[in-house]
């Protein structure tokens, strides 16, 4: 190792005397392993909420509800207020110019404007 | 980031602390707070991240937890993984990666036992799944030896420092925006209400993501520029919380002065291009002689071509004279054998010959050509064959008849075409000449009255072709993308869906009548038809415009103006200067943190901060109103991304749209939105009662899981 990086104690160290099990025993090199973990949609699935209470609170049902209000519809260019929506590409757009702009983009850019609302099409 | 901050050091008074005092860690989805309790500010604070590259020289792989100094990363080949971070939203799930991050927290605190021999506080989000907790209680007490255990949620603490100092009282409301959450939790007698909290999935994260997304698709020559750092940095330094967001952005579609003043301009490292010297006199001079030069070889190579070319049709048409001299002299006998030496086959094949070549050579030489009337004329009495019937005829003259019909035939034709152009040049000089004279009559109004014309025509061609092409024929990518058809492809498409749709609908009469066959050449026609109008209208225009282009001094065609356009559109290709490395933010500074307040902007289907208050207030079991008003003179906000300015009379407006009228409110930011959490916490540590409130490693044991689930601690000590 190079001395610059010994000497910033950037790394961590692979033991610790803090420790009662460390690192490299606990996940020894060279053994294959599957994932060990589950993304917070399985967590939430496994936590088997639907056989609770519904009155006692969870991380599920905590969650806030969809706006009561319309969703303003703004443009997705430039962010101003949007009147109109191009039925080409689904986007939104604030006046004839930003129409030209929007017909000039790239289907890659219109795809990302799109997901940046979460309304692009996704293939599987 | 991680490019300005500080490797902390090593704490060295570890022994200091008897191993009563707990150790207070503040486990944010951004930074990660340790230190003890009683101590007014945490002792280490690092992002809550792990980074594992593999070192270049040694190919190992290493981890480095937290900020460190980029320039040491030239050492490690970082392409194979990113930083990681132990969170998926606000719920801890990569156990590994959250061990490393303690593992570096403790060694920074200077923990030197052989275990961690303290209680442990730690702050977890609100109604945690009790995996997660579990996990973490497991990771805790099985590999660091930590005696007990205290869990709480971050803007509990951060609610109960505030109330300490006065900030809020013991009803209140606390609206805590984190970095991938914002949540609401109301307090009734200093105890939070986990019935009425709600949580709204939009955090500062996803502030940041939604500007550096943005900037990028806005210039995306700076695509890599534009790094999620250098957006954090961006968001903490600008942006901020419009207090009507619709004026806001009114303001910005106006350009007005004042929208002006708010953009801020971030200026990319540029260096000018090295200015290249004009070309001198002589080099210019020099220049224009080599191409003058090479002009001249073209000239004369061309010229050469020309004069061989002419000697060579004089000396065939030579040629053909001689033969023709020597045809006439003698007698029919000798002809045949002449004939047969040469290509020809009659006397009357070489004199068109002749003719040919005469012609060919008045070409070359530049000379007007003969009409080719006249030889058509005199070819005309070279048909002999047409004037007599069949019958009389030979098979072998029935062919050659056959061959001067067509000839005949194509030739009249041609003739009859150039007869029409002719009178119809005649008609257009005649037209020429009535406007010539309506033009002496009357200019001002004969000028006037072409362009109406002019107006008129143009409109109509355009509109035409606009009916065929559906408007969309240039500047457009993704053809067939819910196109519309045009007026004529529609009526197909709808008799041909009706053909399809309805038979067998009723009793079938179709056929009976001969109209009904007409259908089919309906269907079948296809849409280019050309439309004789559009062309007798195209051809006026044309006309229209030559004339008007020889009076009108001030007249530009349309087309040409079409073109001088695309031309400034493609004069781009300049040298770059400092402007086009500056990234202007304008409307994005309030645009993104707008998601908070509309997080449908971002496609998240939940309501708001403002609204979320209303939420909350609704689910509260208690129906006295007198409770929720108090609660509403005591509202704080807490969090990272409650640091915009602007947030808080934003969200004291928003909140009293939902409120009855002349209710009382207060929205107050807390003493340091950032660390009263971790505040609140150590102070929460230092009270008497603290170890009634923990889960001590034989709970653990005991209970397990089911006791953890059980478990929550009393805010209020």
């Amino acid at each position: 190792m190079e001395p610059e990086v010994v000497n910033s104690e950037m790394l961590l160290p692979q033991n610790f005397s803090f420790k009662k099990v460390q690192m490299g025993d606990k996940y020894p090199k060279g053994h294959a392993r599957g994932r060990h973990w589950k993304h917070l949609k399985q967590i939430l699935q496994a936590e088997n909420y639907q056989l609770y209470p519904t009155d006692e609170p969870n991380y599920l049902n905590i969650e806030t509800p969809p706006s009561m209000y319309p969703s303003k519809k703004f443009c997705d260019i430039t962010g101003f207020e949007a009147s109109y929506m191009d039925p080409r590409t689904n986007l939104r757009y604030a006046n004839p110019e930003v129409f030209k702009r929007v017909r000039m983009l790239p289907n890659e850019h219109v795809q990302r404007y799109l997901s940046l609302r979460n309304a692009a099409v996704i293939l599987r | 980031m991680l490019s300005s901050a500080t490797r902390p050091e090593r704490q060295t008074d570890y022994r200091r602390f008897s191993p009563a005092i707990p150790i207070i860690i503040d486990n944010g989805g951004f930074n990660f707070r340790i230190g003890w309790a009683g101590e007014s500010d945490p002792r280490i604070t690092f992002r809550n991240l792990v980074y594992r590259p593999r070192h270049k020289a040694t190919g190992e792989t290493v981890t480095i937890v937290g900020d460190h100094d980029p320039v040491l990363l030239k050492y490690f080949d970082c392409t194979r993984s990113s930083y990681r971070s132990a969170f998926d939203s606000n719920v801890v799930y990569q156990f590994e990666i959250m061990e490393y991050v303690l593992d570096y927290g403790f060694d920074r605190l200077g923990v030197e036992d052989s275990q961690v021999d303290h209680p442990i506080l730690m702050t977890e989000c609100i109604c945690n799944p009790i995996s997660s907790r579990s996990k973490m209680a497991e990771l805790l007490f099985e590999t660091y030896g930590v005696p007990s255990l205290a869990f709480g949620v971050d803007a509990a603490f951060g609610y109960k420092f505030n109330q300490q100092h006065g900030i809020c009282s013991e009803d209140g409301l606390a609206i805590c925006s984190g970095f991938a959450t914002s949540h609401i939790i109301p307090f009734v007698e200093g105890e939070p209400v986990l019935e009425a909290c709600c949580r709204t999935n939009v955090g500062g994260y996803h502030v940041t993501d939604y500007l550096k997304q943005l900037l990028s698709l806005n210039y995306p020559y700076h695509i890599s520029s534009i790094t999620w750092e250098k957006a954090e940095e961006l968001k903490l330094d600008h942006c901020y919380v419009a207090y009507d967001y619709a004026a806001e952005l009114q303001l910005f579609q106006k350009g007005t002065k004042e929208a002006e003043e708010k953009i801020r301009c971030w200026q990319l490292p540029w260096i000018p291009p090295s200015q290249e010297d004009a070309p001198s006199e002589e080099e210019l001079a020099r220049k224009a002689a080599l191409k003058e030069k090479q002009g001249q070889r073209l000239r004369d190579i061309a010229a050469a071509k020309k004069s061989t070319r002419i000697s060579e049709l004089e000396h065939k048409l030579h040629g053909l004279e001689d033969l023709v001299q020597q045809l006439d002299e003698v007698e029919d006998e000798e002809l045949y054998s002449i004939l047969s030496a040469t290509d020809y086959n009659s006397k009357q094949e070489i004199e068109s010959a002749v003719h040919r070549v005469t012609q060919s050579l008045r070409k070359a030489r530049g000379e007007p050509c003969e009409s080719e009337e006249k030889v058509d004329a005199s070819l005309s009495e070279k048909y002999p064959l047409i004037s007599i019937p069949d019958n009389m005829l030979t098979p072998e003259q029935l062919k050659e008849k056959k061959k001067q019909i067509f000839l005949k035939t194509t030739s009249e034709g041609r003739l009859r075409a150039k007869q029409k152009k002719f009178n119809e040049e005649l008609l257009r000089e005649k037209q020429n000449q009535e406007d010539e004279e309506k033009r002496l009559e009357n200019p001002e109004l004969y000028l006037e009255q072409t362009r109406v014309k002019y107006r008129e025509l143009c409109e109509r061609v355009d509109q035409r072709k606009r009916l065929k092409t559906n408007g969309n024929g240039n500047s457009s990518g993704g053809v067939g993308r819910g196109e519309r058809l045009n007026s004529v492809q529609k009526e197909r498409m709808r008799l041909l869906t009706t053909a399809a749709f309805d038979r067998g609908k009723g009793e079938d009469t179709f056929g009976a009548r001969d109209e009904d066959w007409q259908l089919y050449k309906l269907m079948s026609r296809d849409n280019d038809d050309d439309d004789d109008s559009l062309d007798e209208d195209e051809t006026e225009l044309a006309r229209v415009t030559t004339r008007l282009q020889e009076i009108d001094p001030e007249f530009v065609a349309k087309s040409d103006l079409a073109a001088l356009q695309g031309t400034l559109e493609f004069t781009r290709l300049r040298p770059l200067t400092a402007e086009d490395f500056k990234i202007n933010l304008g409307i994005e500074r309030f645009r993104c943190p707008e998601i908070l307040f509309q997080p449908s902007m971002v496609g998240v289907d939940q309501a708001g901060l403002d609204e979320m208050t209303g939420v909350s207030l609704r689910r509260l079991s208690t129906k006295d109103d007198a409770v929720k008003n108090r609660m509403c003179n005591s509202i704080i906000v807490l969090g990272g991304s409650s640091l915009f300015p602007g947030l808080d009379s934003r969200l004291e407006a928003g909140i009293r749209q939902i409120r009855p009228y002349l209710s009382p409110l207060k929205v107050v930011r807390s003493l340091d939105p950032v660390l009263d959490a971790w505040r609140g916490a150590a102070a929460y540590a230092t009270s008497m009662q603290f170890s009634t409130q923990t889960f001590s490693i034989q709970d653990y044991y005991e209970k397990g899981e089911s006791g953890l689930k059980q478990y929550q601690i009393k805010y209020s000590l």
